[in-house]
């Protein structure tokens, strides 16, 4: 009897410890106790995105290198998609446990709020000095640089050959009205759509970017979000027209990137804007689609794409870790182990180092040679990230009967609304 | 509340009060894990959003100062709120009210003796051991308007010309959701409902035929009532469950641009996920939170479903 009782108070202590510790705000530093046995060893936690179904597996193999190699350092790696990357990032940072090295778009809020640790703290001299110089601009927040670019890409125009033969388009188009008219042509003429136009959630903002770009139109600067301007204006209406003629997809207020562009790798599309990574994903899927890529269809037909580059970032927390972010990142932008993972990915380099290694690749070459040309979001703006979501949630009201001023309007609301 | 339950007499209470506290201490170990649990997972979080709720929260996430009920004025004069509270009153009212009167009918039947009906009971359970995403995420690509089941089905029959985007366009949207928000939740009421009439003694219905009852009549004098509390219980937690869903709506609205098929949970979904303001959605939150209380002291005080029949 006197036994039972004991064990039952044991339990329930036991329980009400477990509860305690588990639901109070932990201070980010859990990984404490058992690294103090083991020597000096040091946990980096990370937060990356997936670029593609290999993501996961390329970063375990950086990894498994570079822990091998230091050995009292050990990196803890999540992964989660695009989608869900800045509200578990955000979760993270409200219990105090920002990810020491971070893989995302935006990072001048968190600069703002002194939460990552400056770019020369947790990199070399020899590391900063290796990425081209424009890339590495893009990374400052009043003056300091504090992004370590990791990838940069390009759009273009992927066209299929074979429905562009069937609606009779004999030449890929480079304005406008000519992809207007090519698209018209094969959703008239031929059992699919003619140009895919992803206005969902996933990546409305980059969508709008390319359309607005092709009129020379941009989001603004570091200083001002600006959507609402009349060149923004004119290519937001002309988008319009393409939904309201009906040569797009159904529904594009409503459609991802990822499916659109699998309906145009199973053929069924006439044009999209696709990424590098797409030309694998063709090779790998449907390897028998004759299709081509060409510079991005602009007002005039003057070239102009829309750029993305992201960026390792690290949050200083409490600053004990820089040493082994250090570690990790120069180990990183080392030339073989960066291009390998840059390669593997299908996108540009942002290193000096990288570019020379890359440039014969052919597969890279058309986004290459339009990558001067490109309009960059305005990463380094604080509001950047609340008009990347305005665009994520009302972009895509252009296709439900609102106009394009509205919409860009309550686009720009929101952006001020954010300062 | 006024609620007729009996109070104890206080006659003998001095007495009584050493052998309570007594009593109450000699519990606690037994409780205490519970109350530490509620305490814990309900009133700290309902707490502290409360809290946020008064307060200017970065978009990163950083507390900066007190903001008084200017988070509210905010979401009140906010113009997409009226049709978010519209949506979500049909939304509630569409599932519960459908998905009650099914269940009851599905009750009823599945109380009658017939060959096979073990099977078809545990069949009705299917629908809630799966995981609502899971079954939603299967309707939402069965619905998709190129490669989904049930628009090939229709084209194939020749209902429709093409796919149609069920999900990508707000009313059709919340349509199929409300089948689907239906469906789950048919399981949980049917059972309770079934559970309540095994209780209805067999002699009162045997009463009422005698008396020369119809079958409707003895259904709706005799057994409905007897089905009161049963019926309260599943109609007030469907109440909650649907007005507080987020996952069946998450997958089959999300994709859908602006805030016209949003209700009140997306909308905060929405307001965190792509404003970053976690203080506006935390004051959104407590406006869902006193809408839901509202709901249930309204339902308390006029069904009066706790009194006995």
């Amino acid at each position: 009897m006197k036994r039972t009782k004991r064990s039952a108070v044991l339990a329930l202590s036991a329980a009400a410890a477990l509860l305690l510790t588990s639901c109070g705000f932990s201070g980010g530093n859990d990984s404490g106790g058992s690294a103090e046995s083991e020597g000096a060893q040091t946990t980096l936690e990370m937060l990356v995105p997936t670029y593609s179904t290999g993501t996961k597996a390329l970063w375990e193999g950086v990894i498994d290198d570079f822990e091998t190699e230091h050995p009292n350092i050990k990196v803890n790696l999540e992964v989660q998609s695009w989608e869900n990357i800045e509200n578990v990032l955000k979760t993270k940072l409200q219990g105090n446990q920002a990810p020491d090295i971070y893989n995302g778009g935006a990072f001048a809020e968190f600069a703002a709020e002194d939460l990552l640790a400056p770019a020369s703290d947790v990199a070399s001299a020899e590391t900063l000095a290796d990425f081209q110089t424009a890339f590495a601009d893009a990374e400052k927040y009043q003056d300091t640089q504090y992004g370590l670019p990791l990838i940069a890409s390009a759009r273009a125009l992927f066209y299929n050959k074979d429905l562009m033969e069937e609606a009779g388009v004999k030449n890929v188009p480079t304005t406008w009205d000519q992809l207007h008219d090519a698209s018209k042509a094969i959703s008239d003429k031929t059992k699919a759509d003619g140009y895919g136009m992803p206005l969902g959630s996933e990546e409305a903002q980059g969508e709008s970017l390319i359309w607005f770009a092709g009129n020379g139109g941009n989001f603004g600067d570091a200083q001002k979000i600006a959507v609402n301007t009349p060149a923004n204006l004119e290519a937001a209406e002309f988008m319009k027209k393409m939904i309201d003629d009906g040569v797009t997809q159904n529904d594009p207020g409503a459609t991802q990137r990822t499916p659109m562009l699998n309906t145009f790798i199973q053929g069924k599309l006439g044009f999209a804007y696709a990424l590098p990574q797409t030309v694998g994903q063709i090779k790998k899927e449907n390897p028998d689609l004759n299709y081509g890529i060409a510079a991005v269809a602009t007002k005039t037909g003057s070239p102009a794409t829309l750029g993305v580059a992201d960026r390792l970032m690290s949050f200083k927390n409490d600053g004990s870790k820089s040493a082994a972010v250090k570690e990790f990142f120069d180990y990183f932008f080392s030339a073989d182990v960066y291009t390998d993972w840059v390669s593997t990915e299908g996108f540009l380099p942002t290193t000096k180092s990288g570019s020379e290694k890359l440039a014969g690749d052919e597969t890279l070459k058309p986004f290459l040679d339009l990558l001067p040309n490109a309009v960059f979001y305005p990463t380094t703006n604080p509001a950047w990230n609340a008009t990347d979501g305005a665009f994520k949630s009302l972009m895509g009201e252009i296709a439900t009967g609102k106009s394009a001023q509205e919409v860009l309007d309550a686009i720009q609301a929101k952006a001020d609304a954010a300062k | 509340m006024s609620s007729p339950v009996p109070v104890k007499a206080p006659a003998g209470r001095k007495l009584r009060r050493s052998t309570d506290t007594q009593s109450f201490i000699s519990s606690l170990p037994w409780i205490g894990p519970a109350l530490l649990l509620i305490l814990a997972i309900v009133v700290f979080p309902a707490g502290y959003m409360i809290y946020n709720s008064t307060r200017k929260i970065s978009s990163v996430g950083t507390d900066l100062h007190s903001a008084g009920l200017a988070n509210f004025s905010t979401i009140f004069a906010d113009p997409a709120l009226p049709r978010i509270l519209a949506n979500t009153f049909f939304w509630v009212v569409s599932v519960v009210l459908i998905t009650v009167v099914i269940s009851l009918a599905l009750a009823q039947f599945l109380s009658k003796p017939f060959p096979g009906r073990t099977i078809v009971r545990m069949a009705v359970i299917v629908p809630w051991a799966a995981s609502v995403v899971m079954t939603t995420t299967v309707f939402y690509y069965g619905l998709d308007p190129n490669y989904g089941i049930f628009n090939h089905f229709f084209v194939q029959i020749g209902f429709m010309d093409e796919g149609f985007g069920w999900t990508k366009n707000a009313i059709p949207a919340m349509a199929v959701s409300v089948v689907v928000a239906i469906f789950v939740s048919i399981p949980f009421t049917t059972y309770t409902l079934l559970a309540g009439l095994q209780a209805v003694p067999g002699d009162t219905l045997e009463a009422a035929r005698m008396d020369g009852a119809g079958r409707w009549k003895t259904y709706l004098f005799v057994v409905l009532p007897q089905l009161r509390s049963a019926l309260a219980v599943a109609v007030l937690i469907n109440i909650i469950n649907v007005f507080n869903n987020l996952p069946i709506l998450k997958v089959m609205t999300g994709s859908i641009p602006g805030n016209s098929a949003d209700t009140l949970m997306t909308y905060i979904f929405k307001v965190l996920q792509f404003d970053r303001r976690l203080d506006l959605s935390s004051a959104l939150s407590v406006v869902n939170f006193a809408i839901v209380l509202v709901i249930v002291a309204i339902y308390v005080k006029t069904v009066k479903p706790m009194q006995e029949v």
